[in-house]
C-alpha cells in the first residue's frame, strides 16, 4: 500500500464536494427539522394560530404528568420486548432450521419466500386486513376459534382494552419475523461450513450447535437487528394507528399516536413537538448505547 | 461553450410556456368528496363552470374524511390553504374562523344571488359571533333505521318514547336477535349516540353555552342531564352487537345491511348505500331517537349538521371562488347534486319526488319538522373535551369508565381550555 501523504488541498475540496449534497439534504431535512422541532416544544400554537405563545417547559411538565405518557411509553416497551423476542430469538431460530440442511433446498427456499412476504406488503394493508380478519363473529380468527372448539378464546381482540396493543404487536410480529429471519439466514451462511461439520462429526446436538455455534457467529448481525427492532419499535405509528388509532380508550397508545393526536386532532403543535423530542431523545440514547457495544468489539 | 448556449435557451423556452399560455385566474378547490358518485357530480360541475368562464381554471382535490381532518391542517400550518375547502359545522369550522383563517362572507350572501337559497338550520351552524363563514352545502341527519321484516315477525312498531323504545330491544334481545349493529372502532360513533342523549337531557341554551365554553366557571358541564345521558347511553351496551369497540362502521353497517341486525343507527347521507342490499328486499325505514319523558332537554332537537365550504382569508380571487360556489349551489346544480349522489343539498327545493328517493325525501322532511339540529358532538364540543368524550364512548361500554368520572374529566379539560380564551 503507497504511503499515505497529508491530502492536498484540492483533494479534500474535492472530497468535500462529493459529500456536501448529502449534507445539505441531511441538514435541511434531517437535522435542520430535529432542531427546529426542540425549539417548537417550547411553545404552544396550533396549526391555525398564526401566533406561537412562549411556554417553556410547560409543556414538558404537562407531558411527564400525562398517565397517557407512562400508557404510550410502557406500549413502546413492551413493543420493543416482544419484538426483540420475536424478531431476534425466533427469526434466528427459523433461520438456523432452514439453514441446517434438515429440509431441502427447494423447500427450504419456499418456507424462506412465503414467511419473507408479508413485510413487502403496505403497512396500511397488513393493518386493514388484520383488523377485518379479527373483527368479533365475522373475523375469520374468530369464526375459525370457534370452528374448532376454542370458542371460550373468542374475545373482540381490537376492541378489549387488555388485549388491544398485544394484537397489533403480534401482526406486527407476523409481518416482519420473515424479513428478519432472511437477514440471519445470510449471517449463518457466512459461517464456514467446516466448523459445523465438525462439531457434527462430535456428536453435538443441535441446540449446543446452535447456542454454541450459530449464536456466536451472528454475532453482528444479532447486534444489528435488535438495535433495529427497539428503535423501530420506539417510532412504530402507522400499524398502531390504522388499527386501533391508539383506542379503545387509550389502551393501545404509542408515544407516536400520542404525537400524532396532539399534533393533528387536539391542534396542539408544541405538545406535539415535544413529545417527538422525547423520542428523539430516546433513540439517541438508545443509538449512543449501539455505537459503543460495536466499539467495544 | 455551445451546450451551454442550448441549455440556457432551453430553459427560458420553458419559462417562458407557461407565461405565455396563460391569463387564466386559477381557482384552488378542496373537499372530502372523493367517492365515484360525488366526483362524477363535481367533475361535471368543474367542466360546465370553465365551459362558462372560460377564463377561470378550477383545480380540484378530494380527499376522503378521515385524511381530511390531517390535510387541512397541514394545509393551514404551511400556509397553502386552498382558495375554497371543506369544514363540517359546528366548533370544527369556528376555530378556522377564530383563528381569523376564513374569508367573511356575510355581505356576500346577502347579495340577490343567494337570496332564498338556504334555510337558517343550515346557516346558523356556519356563523362565528354573528358573521358567516361558511356556505352550507349538504344537511346531514342521523337515523336510527330498522328492517321491516324482522319487527313485522316480532310484531313491533316505531317505538314513540324512549321506554317504548328499551321495550322494543328487550323483545329483539329476549329472542335471540342482534337489536342495534354498532361499529365504535373509530370512536366518532360513540359521540353521535351521546350527543344525541346530551340534547334530550340538558336545556339546550345550557348546552350549546357549555360547548362553546361560554358558561360561568363554576357551572361548566354541571347539569345532572349529562351523567344522565351518558347513564343512559350505557344502559343501551347490552342491546349493541359485540365487540362494538372493534369493529369498524362500515362492517356493522354491512352486518345490517345483509340482514343480521334489526337496526343500525345511521346517517341520511348513508340511505343511498341501501339499494341493492339484503335490506332493501327485507323493507326499511326510520325513526328519530324517541323522546325521553322528564327529560329536560329539547325532545325535538335531531342529531345531525350541516357541512360546507369555507374560503380562505387569503384568498386573492374570492369574487370568481364565490361565482364557483353559487354556480354549484344554483337549483338545477342543486337538483342535480341530490340526483347524481343521493345526499341531501342545503339548497331549498333541491330534494324533491323526481331527484330523491322516497327514503331520503322522508328523512329531510323528518328534519325540517325538527326545531332544529344538535350538531355532531366530537365537532360540537371544544377538542380538548370531545376528545375526553370520544374516548369515553368506548371506556363506557368496556366498563372502564363512569359516567360520572367522564363528566369530571370533560369539565376539567374545558376549564383549562376556557382560562386560555
Amino acid at each position: 500500500m503507497p504511503s499515505r501523504r497529508p491530502a492536498t488541498l484540492r483533494q479534500s475540496l474535492t472530497a468535500w464536494l462529493w459529500v456536501a449534497p448529502t449534507l445539505l439534504f441531511l441538514v435541511l431535512f434531517v437535522y435542520g427539522p430535529a432542531l427546529a422541532n426542540i425549539r417548537y416544544s417550547a411553545y404552544s400554537f396550533s396549526a391555525m394560530s398564526q401566533e406561537m405563545d412562549f411556554v417553556g417547559l410547560a409543556n414538558y411538565i404537562r407531558l411527564f404528568a400525562d398517565p397517557l405518557f407512562l400508557t404510550g411509553l410502557t406500549n413502546n416497551i413492551a413493543y420493543a420486548l416482544i419484538s426483540v423476542f420475536f424478531q431476534v430469538a425466533f427469526a434466528l431460530t427459523l433461520a438456523a432450521v432452514l439453514e441446517a440442511r434438515i429440509f431441502p433446498r427447494f423447500a427450504a427456499n419456499s418456507f424462506r419466500t412465503m414467511l419473507f412476504l408479508p413485510s413487502i406488503l403496505p403497512v396500511v394493508v397488513v393493518g386493514l386486513i388484520w383488523q377485518l380478519l379479527l373483527a368479533p363473529s365475522l373475523g375469520l380468527v374468530d369464526q375459525a376459534l370457534w370452528a374448532l372448539g376454542l370458542g371460550e378464546w373468542s374475545r373482540a381482540w381490537l376492541g378489549d382494552p387488555d388485549t388491544a396493543i398485544f394484537a397489533v404487536i403480534m401482526v406486527s410480529q407476523w409481518q416482519w419475523t420473515g424479513y428478519i429471519m432472511a437477514l440471519f439466514m445470510v449471517a449463518i451462511r457466512a459461517i464456514p461450513r467446516d466448523l459445523y461439520e465438525a462439531m457434527e462429526l462430535e456428536g453435538a446436538s443441535g441446540p449446543r450447535i446452535f447456542f454454541n455455534l450459530t449464536v456466536p457467529g451472528a454475532r453482528e448481525t444479532i447486534l444489528i437487528v435488535a438495535i433495529i427492532t427497539i428503535l423501530g419499535s420506539l417510532k412504530v405509528f402507522d400499524i398502531v394507528w390504522v388499527m386501533t388509532a391508539g383506542g379503545p380508550n387509550h389502551s393501545s397508545e404509542v408515544l407516536g399516536t400520542l404525537m400524532y393526536r396532539a399534533a393533528f386532532r387536539d391542534d396542539t403543535i408544541g405538545y406535539s413537538s415535544t413529545i417527538a423530542t422525547v423520542i428523539f431523545f430516546i433513540a439517541l440514547t438508545v443509538g449512543m448505547v449501539q455505537i459503543k457495544l460495536q466499539k467495544d468489539h | 461553450m455551445n451546450r451551454l448556449f442550448t441549455g440556457t435557451a432551453l430553459i427560458a423556452m420553458l419559462a417562458a410556456g407557461p407565461t405565455l399560455a396563460e391569463d387564466k385566474t386559477t381557482v384552488t378547490f378542496l373537499h372530502k368528496y372523493p367517492e365515484p358518485e360525488s366526483m362524477q357530480f363535481f367533475e361535471a360541475a368543474v367542466a360546465a363552470y370553465e365551459a362558462k368562464r372560460p377564463d377561470i381554471d378550477i383545480v380540484m382535490e378530494a380527499v376522503a374524511d378521515e385524511p381530511y381532518k390531517d390535510k387541512i391542517r397541514v394545509l393551514l400550518a404551511s400556509d397553502q390553504v386552498p382558495d375554497i375547502f371543506f369544514s363540517w359545522s359546528g366548533e370544527f369550522g369556528r376555530k378556522f374562523a377564530r383563528d381569523g383563517r376564513t374569508y367573511d362572507l356575510t355581505e356576500a350572501l346577502a347579495g340577490p344571488e343567494w337570496q332564498g337559497r338556504f334555510s337558517e338550520a343550515a346557516l346558523d351552524p356556519l356563523r362565528f359571533e354573528g358573521k358567516q363563514f361558511g356556505i352550507p352545502t349538504n344537511v346531514n341527519a342521523k337515523y336510527m333505521v330498522y328492517n321491516k321484516t324482522i319487527f313485522d315477525e316480532h310484531g313491533l312498531e316505531e317505538p314513540e318514547t324512549f321506554e317504548d323504545f328499551i321495550e322494543l330491544l328487550e323483545t329483539l334481545k329476549s329472542n335471540g336477535v342482534t337489536p342495534i349493529a354498532y361499529g365504535n372502532q373509530a370512536p366518532w360513533a360513540g359521540t353521535h349516540y351521546i350527543g344525541d342523549f346530551f340534547a334530550k337531557h340538558v336545556p339546550d341554551d345550557v348546552r350549546t353555552a357549555d360547548y362553546q365554553l361560554l358558561s360561568k366557571p363554576e357551572e361548566l358541564y354541571t347539569h345532572p342531564g349529562y351523567i344522565k345521558a351518558l347513564e343512559q347511553y350505557q344502559a343501551l351496551n347490552e342491546y349493541f352487537n359485540r365487540g362494538a369497540n372493534a369493529l369498524p362502521h362500515a362492517a356493522a353497517r354491512g352486518s345490517f345491511f345483509a340482514g343480521r341486525t334489526a337496526m343500525m343507527y345511521i346517517e341520511l347521507v348513508e340511505f343511498y348505500m341501501v339499494p341493492g342490499s339484503g335490506l332493501e328486499e327485507a323493507g326499511w325505514s326510520f325513526f328519530a331517537l324517541p323522546t325521553v319523558d322528564g327529560a329536560n332537554g329539547n325532545q325535538n332537537l335531531l342529531t345531525g349538521a350541516p357541512e360546507g365550504f369555507l374560503l380562505s382569508a387569503g384568498t386573492d380571487v374570492a369574487k370568481e371562488a364565490l361565482d364557483f360556489v353559487n354556480f354549484i349551489t344554483s337549483p338545477e346544480m342543486a337538483r342535480d347534486y341530490v340526483k347524481t349522489t343521493g345526499m341531501t343539498s342545503a339548497v331549498i327545493g333541491s330534494v324533491t319526488e323526481e331527484t330523491a328517493s322516497d327514503a331520503v325525501l322522508a328523512g329531510l322532511q323528518r328534519l325540517e319538522q325538527a326545531d332544529g339540529m344538535a350538531l355532531w358532538l366530537d365537532t360540537d364540543m371544544d377538542t380538548a373535551s370531545a376528545n375526553v368524550i370520544l374516548a369515553a364512548g368506548q371506556a363506557l361500554l368496556s366498563g372502564d369508565a363512569t359516567p360520572e368520572g367522564v363528566m369530571a374529566e370533560v369539565r376539567k379539560k374545558a376549564l383549562e381550555v376556557q382560562t386560555t380564551r
